[in-house]
C-alpha cells in the first residue's frame, strides 16, 4: 500500500549536487577510519566474439576491453561511525570494499584505513579489521562453528584468555547459546550467518566490513543481526562499514549514506537528510467518525457531496468510511493538508505515513 | 598515489599483537593443519575407499614385477630385489594418492574468486594452503600404508629397511611434499593467466610417472634417461624417498637432499614471484 505510486504528482527532487557532501569535511587524523580520495580501478576484461569463429580470432589476437569499475570515489569515515555504502549492482560497490579490505590494488587514488595502505599493509591491517561478504562462508562446512572459532584464535593470535572472554561475550550478543557444537552444515541459514558474523568479530576489529550481511534471511534473524551489530557499535565504538541492499538493514543501523553510482559517490550525507531530501511524498488515511451511521442512506451519493479536493493533494480513495490521500509535503505543508481533512468531516483516525526508503534510493539510482 | 599521514591504531581490547612470535606462528599454521585433519573424519569414507585402491594397484604391481624377475633369472635387478621393489612401490603411491591436490585447489579458488577472501587474513595464502594440504596429505597417507601394508607383508616379506635411517628418509620425505607443493601451486596459480590448468596437470602427473619413478624405479630406466631423471625435481618428489627407504645409501640421501634444496630454493622463489605479480593483478570474478 505505501509503495504505491502516484502518477499524478510531480515532485520536485534537488539535484545531486544540492546535497550536502559531508564526506568531504576532514576528519582530525585520530578521529578517522576510513579515507578515500580518488580511487580508481579499471579491469581489463577479455572480450570474444560469440560462436566458434569468435573463439578462433581470440586464439590470435586477444581483445581486451577496458572496464571502469570504480572511477572517482571520495569519502570518509569517522572512528564509531555506522556507514551504509549502497548502490545498485555493478556500481562499484564490491569492488571498493575490495581495495579497502586490502585484496585488490587500485588502479589510482589513495585510501586509509585505520591509518594503513590497505594493499600495502594488507596482513598488518587484516588483525584490525574484520569483514563478512555474506555470499561468501569462511566457517568451515562439516566441522562445528567452535572448531572455525578455535581456528581463527589462532589465526589471529588471540591468547586463550583473551579468546574465552570474546568468545562469551560474542555468544550473548548473538545468542549462539545452542549453536557454536553443531557442525555448520546443520544449522539453518539465520543461525550459520550469525555464526559467519560473530566469527569475524573474534579478534576485536576497529571496523568492520559488512556485504549483505543478511541476504536471504527471515525477519527474525535480521533483527538479531542488526541488534547485536548495534551493541557492538555502541559497547566498542566498532566502526561499521555496511553494503545491503536491505534498506531495513540501512535505517535500523546506520546514522549516514553513501550511494555510488557508475564508480562514482552521487550521495552522501546523513540518513535523516536523505529521507528529507527524498521521501517526500506522504501518505495521508483517514477514518471518519460518521462512516457506519451513513451507511444505509446512499453512500455514492454523499461520499460525491463531500468529496474531498485541495490543490496539490490527490485522493487516492474515497468512501463513505474514509479516505485516503497522497501529496508532496514540500509544495503543501502537512499542517495544511490536516487541517483541511478535519474541516470536512469528524474523524476518528488519521495516520501519516512516509514511503518505504526505497522509493528514495530508486529515485536516485535512477538519476 | 599520494598518501596520507599516518594515524595511529588504538590498542584493541581483546585485540593482538601486530608482529607475532615464532611459537605463535607456529601454534597459527599447526592449527590449520589440525581443523583439516578433522575435517577429513568428515569425509573418512570417501578417503578409505581411495586408500582401497592400494590393494588393488599393488597386488597388479606384484604380479607383474614377480614375472619379470622370474623371467630374468635373478634376485636382483639394479640393485633391487623384488622384496625391495614391492615396497617401493608401495611407498611411491603412497606419496602419489596421498599427497594433496594442490594445483587443483589453487586453481579454483583462482577461477571462482575465493582465493581474495583469504587474503583479509592475517596468514600468507601460500604457507596457509601448504599446511592445509599437509593435514589431509597426512591422513590420506596413513589410510593408504594401512591398507598396503598386508598386501606388501604377504608378498614382500618383511621390509629391508634400516631402521637407524628412517629419520633421514622422512626429512627427504618432507621436503619432497614441499617440493611437490610448489610445482603444483605454480600450475595452480597459472590460473590467473590459462583460466584452465587441467593440461598442465595432466603434463606434470605423466612426468612424475615416467621420470618420478612412479612406473618404474629410476634404477630401472636405460641410462641416457636416468641421468637427467636423476637431476630433475620429478624423481625427487616420489623416487628419492622410495628409494632411500629401501635401499639406503648415504651418498645418495646427501645428493638428493642437496637436489632438493636447490630445486626448492630456485622454483620456490619462483613461486613467490609469481604469486606476487598474480595478486597484483588480481581481478575477483563475480565482484
Amino acid at each position: 500500500m505505501q509503495s504505491e505510486i502516484v502518477h499524478d504528482i510531480e515532485i520536485a527532487v534537488p539535484a545531486v549536487g544540492d546535497v550536502p557532501a559531508v564526506g568531504a569535511e576532514e576528519y582530525d587524523a585520530h578521529e578517522t577510519a576510513v579515507r578515500v580520495r580518488g580511487l580508481r580501478k579499471v579491469f581489463q576484461v577479455k572480450h570474444k566474439a560469440p560462436g566458434l569463429r569468435g573463439s578462433l580470432a581470440a586464439l590470435w589476437q586477444t581483445q581486451t576491453q577496458t572496464v571502469l569499475a570504480v572511477e572517482d570515489v571520495n569519502f570518509a569515515m569517522r572512528k564509531g561511525e555506522m556507514l551504509a555504502f549502497i548502490g545498485p549492482n555493478g556500481a562499484g560497490k564490491s569492488t571498493t570494499i575490495k581495495m579497502l579490505t586490502g585484496i585488490l590494488y587500485p588502479s589510482g587514488g589513495a585510501a586509509t584505513v585505520l591509518g594503513y595502505t590497505p594493499w600495502q599493509e594488507r596482513r598488518q591491517l587484516a588483525y584490525h579489521i574484520g569483514s563478512v561478504f555474506g555470499q561468501k562462508p569462511q566457517l568451515w562446512y562439516h566441522l562445528p562453528a567452535e572448531d572455525t572459532f578455535q581456528l581463527f584464535a589462532r589465526i589471529y593470535e588471540l591468547d586463550m584468555v583473551q579468546f574465552r572472554r570474546r568468545r562469551g561475550f560474542l555468544v550473548e550478543a548473538f545468542q549462539l547459546h545452542d549453536l557454536l557444537n553443531i557442525p555448520v552444515r546443520k544449522l539453518s541459514l539465520g543461525q550459520r550467518m550469525k555464526c559467519e558474523i560473530a566469527a569475524s568479530l573474534l579478534h576485536g576489529p576497529r571496523i568492520v566490513f559488512l556485504d549483505e550481511p543478511t541476504i536471504g534471511l527471515d525477519v527474525i534473524a535480521k533483527q538479531q543481526i542488526r541488534e547485536a551489530i548495534r551493541t557492538l557499535n555502541q559497547e566498542e565504538g566498532t566502526t561499521i562499514f555496511l553494503t545491503s541492499h536491505d534498506t531495513g538493514d540501512m535505517e535500523s543501523l546506520c546514522d549516514r549514506v553513501v550511494i555510488i553510482n557508475h564508480g562514482r559517490v552521487i550521495f552522501d550525507a546523513g540518513m535523516a537528510e536523505l529521507k528529507r531530501r527524498y521521501l517526500r511524498r506522504k501518505v495521508i488515511e483517514v477514518h471518519f467518525a460518521d462512516g457506519d451511521a451513513s451507511l444505509g442512506d446512499g453512500v455514492g451519493s454523499r461520499a460525491e457531496a463531500t468529496a474531498f479536493a485541495m490543490p496539490g493533494v490527490s485522493v487516492l480513495q474515497q468512501d463513505a468510511f474514509g479516505m485516503r490521500l497522497a501529496f508532496d509535503s514540500y509544495r503543501v505543508p502537512v499542517d495544511s493538508v490536516l487541517q483541511a481533512v478535519i474541516a470536512t468531516r469528524p474523524c476518528t483516525d488519521i495516520t501519516v505515513t512516509d514511503p518505504p526508503l526505497e522509493e528514495a534510493i530508486r529515485r536516485i539510482y535512477s538519476e | 598515489m599520494d598518501q596520507f599521514a599516518r594515524a595511529p591504531v588504538d590498542s584493541v581490547d581483546g585485540g593482538v599483537p601486530q608482529v607475532g612470535t615464532a611459537a605463535k606462528v607456529f601454534l597459527k599454521y599447526g592449527s590449520i593443519l589440525y581443523i583439516n585433519l578433522k575435517n577429513q573424519l568428515a569425509y573418512v569414507w570417501d578417503a578409505l575407499g581411495r586408500a582401497f585402491f592400494i590393494v588393488v594397484i599393488l597386488y597388479i604391481f606384484v604380479q607383474l614385477w614377480t614375472a619379470v624377475y622370474a623371467s630374468q633369472g635373478s634376485a636382483v635387478i639394479a640393485g633391487l630385489s623384488l622384496a625391495a621393489t614391492i615396497w617401493y612401490f608401495l611407498v611411491a603411491e603412497m606419496i602419489e594418492l596421498g599427497k594433496f591436490r594442490h594445483d587443483v585447489r589453487i586453481s579454483s579458488e583462482v577461477k571462482d574468486g575465493s582465493i581474495a577472501y583469504a587474503l583479509v587474513r592475517p596468514y600468507h595464502y601460500l604457507v596457509y594452503h601448504f599446511f592445509n594440504g599437509l593435514g589431509e596429505t597426512v591422513m590420506r597417507m596413513g589410510l593408504v600404508l594401512g591398507f598396503g601394508l598386508p598386501v606388501a607383508l604377504y608378498y614382500g616379506g618383511v621390509p629391508p629397511i634400516q631402521w637407524a635411517t628412517v629419520p633421514l628418509v622422512l626429512l627427504v620425505l618432507g621436503l619432497a611434499l614441499l617440493l611437490d607443493f610448489i610445482m603444483a601451486s605454480a600450475i595452480g596459480l597459472l590460473a590467473f593467466v590459462t583460466e584452465e590448468t587441467a593440461s598442465f596437470r595432466l603434463i606434470y602427473q605423466k612426468l612424475i610417472f615416467i621420470l618420478g619413478g612412479l612406473l618404474l624405479p629410476l634404477d630401472f630406466l636405460p641410462d641416457w634417461l636416468q641421468g637427467p631423471a636423476r637431476i630433475l625435481p620429478f624423481g625427487l618428489v616420489t623416487y628419492a624417498p622410495a628409494k632411500l627407504l629401501v635401499a639406503f645409501d648415504m651418498t645418495q640421501c646427501l645428493q638428493v637432499l642437496g637436489l632438493q634444496a636447490v630445486w626448492i630454493t630456485a622454483l620456490g622463489t619462483g613461486l613467490l614471484l609469481q604469486y606476487n605479480w598474480a595478486v597484483r593483478r588480481l581481478a575477483v570474478n563475480g565482484g
